[in-house]
C-alpha cells in the first residue's frame, strides 16, 4: 500500500490489485482514512471471490464443479446474471464464457467493484473523490474547489500525450484498446484480436457498463464499433481507428 | 454494415450529378457558378433493419475561366430520410445513432490533466489467460 503526499487537500492511496493498481484520490478535507480502509477491503475481497487465479475463489470453484451458480455468494450471482445480460446487449461481444467451457467475469468484475467502491466513499460523505482501477475510473465533485476533475484519454499512438480531455463531475469513464501491451481484446466471434482499431473510451453514469462496452465495441472493430456505440442509451463513447480516425457520438463530453 | 451502404449510396449519388452546361456561361474573363442541389439515393435494404434511404446535398462550384472550366462538389448535408423502423431497436437508432456521429483526425494534445483513462495498465491477466486458451482452443 502507497501513501501519497502532497500538497493537495486529502488524501491518495495506491494498491495492486485484481493485477491493477488502484488509485484512490479523496480531494474532501475531511478524514477519509477509515472509508479508504473500507474501500481497499472491499476490494481484496473482490478479488478474494472473483479472481480466477485464485483456487479457492467462488469463480475458481464453480468453474471446477465444487460449487454451483445457485449456491454461490449473492454478489457472484448478481455479476455472473449481469454478465449475461451484457451478452445479450452486445450481441454477445461481451462474453464471460471463455472458450474451454469455463467462466470469466473479469470484465464486469473491476467496473462493478469501482461502482461500489465509489458507494463506500458517497455513504462516507466524501464528494469529491477519483478511484481509478488501471484506467477505467469513477470521478465525483472537483479536483479543487475551482476545477473540475480533468481526466486525459490517452492517445495510443503517443504514450505520452492524449487524444481528448473530459473534464467531468461525476463521471465513469472506461477505454478499452489494443495498445498497451499486447492485443488483449478478443472478438468472441473470430476468436481473434480486432484489426483496424485502437481504442473505444466509453463514458456515462456506471463503470461495469461502460467498461463492458467498451470491450465489447472494442471487439467488434473498426466497421461495426463507432455505430454501435452511437446507439448506446445514457452512454457516449470515442472510438479510435487504426487510419487515425476518431469518432465521437453526439454528446461525448470532451472540451 | 450500415456505413458501408450508405457509402455506396453517396458514391451512385454524386455520380449521378447533372454535368453543369458550360455554355450557359458566358465568355467573361471569369465567371463562378454556385449550385446547392439534393440528391436521393436508392431505397437500400439493410440487412435485417428494413429499408434505409440517404440524402445527400451538394454544393457545386463551376468556374470559367476563358475556355477552361473547373467543377469543384462539396458534400453539404446528408440526411437519412427512410430508414429501418421496423422493430424498437432500430427507431431508437434512427432517432439518435445516425445523425449524431462525428468523424475526426486523431490529434495529440499535451494537457494538465488529473487522471489518464487508457488501456495501458488493464492488461487484465484475465486477458492473458483468454488469450492463451484461446490458442489452446485453435490448436486442439
Amino acid at each position: 500500500m502507497t501513501v501519497i503526499t502532497s500538497g493537495l487537500p486529502g488524501v491518495r492511496r495506491v494498491e495492486q490489485i485484481m493485477g491493477l493498481p488502484v488509485v484512490v484520490d479523496v480531494r474532501d478535507e475531511e478524514e477519509a482514512g477509515a472509508a479508504l480502509d473500507k474501500l481497499f477491503d472491499w476490494l481484496r475481497w473482490v478479488d478474494a471471490t472473483f479472481s480466477t487465479f485464485k483456487e479457492d475463489s467462488d469463480i475458481s470453484r464453480i468453474n471446477r464443479g465444487r460449487l454451483r451458480r445457485e449456491d454461490a455468494q449473492p454478489q457472484v450471482r448478481q455479476v455472473l446474471e449481469h454478465c449475461e445480460l451484457l451478452r445479450h446487449e452486445t450481441d454477445g461481444y461481451f462474453d464471460m464464457h471463455t472458450p474451454n467451457g469455463s467462466i470469466d467475469p473479469s470484465g464486469l468484475v473491476k467496473g462493478w467493484s469501482v461502482d461500489r467502491a465509489a458507494a463506500i466513499l458517497d455513504d462516507a460523505g466524501l464528494r469529491n473523490y477519483a478511484v481509478n482501477a488501471g484506467g477505467d475510473m469513477r470521478v465525483l465533485g472537483r479536483a479543487v474547489p475551482e476545477l473540475a476533475w480533468s481526466v486525459g484519454i490517452q492517445h495510443p499512438l503517443n504514450r505520452q500525450q492524449v487524444a481528448a480531455v473530459i473534464e467531468a463531475t461525476d463521471l465513469a469513464i472506461a477505454t478499452s484498446g489494443a495498445y498497451s501491451r499486447g492485443d488483449h481484446v478478443w472478438n468472441p466471434h473470430s476468436a481473434r484480436a480486432p484489426a483496424g482499431i485502437l481504442s473505444v473510451t466509453v463514458v456515462g453514469p456506471e463503470l461495469a457498463t461502460a467498461d463492458a462496452y467498451a470491450t465489447a465495441a472494442f471487439a467488434m472493430g473498426p466497421d461495426r464499433a463507432p455505430h454501435w456505440t452511437a446507439r448506446l442509451q445514457g452512454y457516449d463513447a470515442m472510438t479510435i481507428l487504426a487510419d487515425e480516425t476518431v469518432f465521437k457520438t453526439g454528446g461525448f463530453p470532451d472540451e | 454494415m450500415r456505413k458501408s451502404i450508405i457509402i455506396i449510396l453517396l458514391t451512385v449519388a454524386a455520380l449521378a450529378l447533372p454535368i453543369v452546361d458550360a455554355t450557359a456561361a458566358t465568355r467573361a474573363a471569369t465567371r463562378k457558378v454556385v449550385v446547392s442541389k439534393r440528391f436521393t439515393g436508392s431505397l437500400a435494404s439493410v440487412q435485417q433493419w428494413g429499408s434505409l434511404q440517404v440524402t445527400i446535398v451538394v454544393r457545386k462550384t463551376t468556374t470559367i475561366s476563358g475556355t477552361k472550366k473547373k467543377v469543384t462538389r462539396h458534400l453539404t448535408a446528408v440526411s437519412v430520410p427512410t430508414y429501418p423502423n421496423h422493430t424498437n431497436r432500430s427507431v431508437y437508432i434512427n432517432q439518435t445513432a445516425l445523425p449524431i456521429l462525428k468523424a475526426e483526425a486523431l490529434r495529440a494534445q499535451s494537457a494538465n490533466v488529473n487522471m489518464v483513462s487508457g488501456a495501458t495498465d488493464s492488461s487484465d491477466a484475465f486477458a492473458q489467460s483468454l488469450q492463451s486458451a484461446i490458442l489452446k482452443a485453435k490448436q486442439a
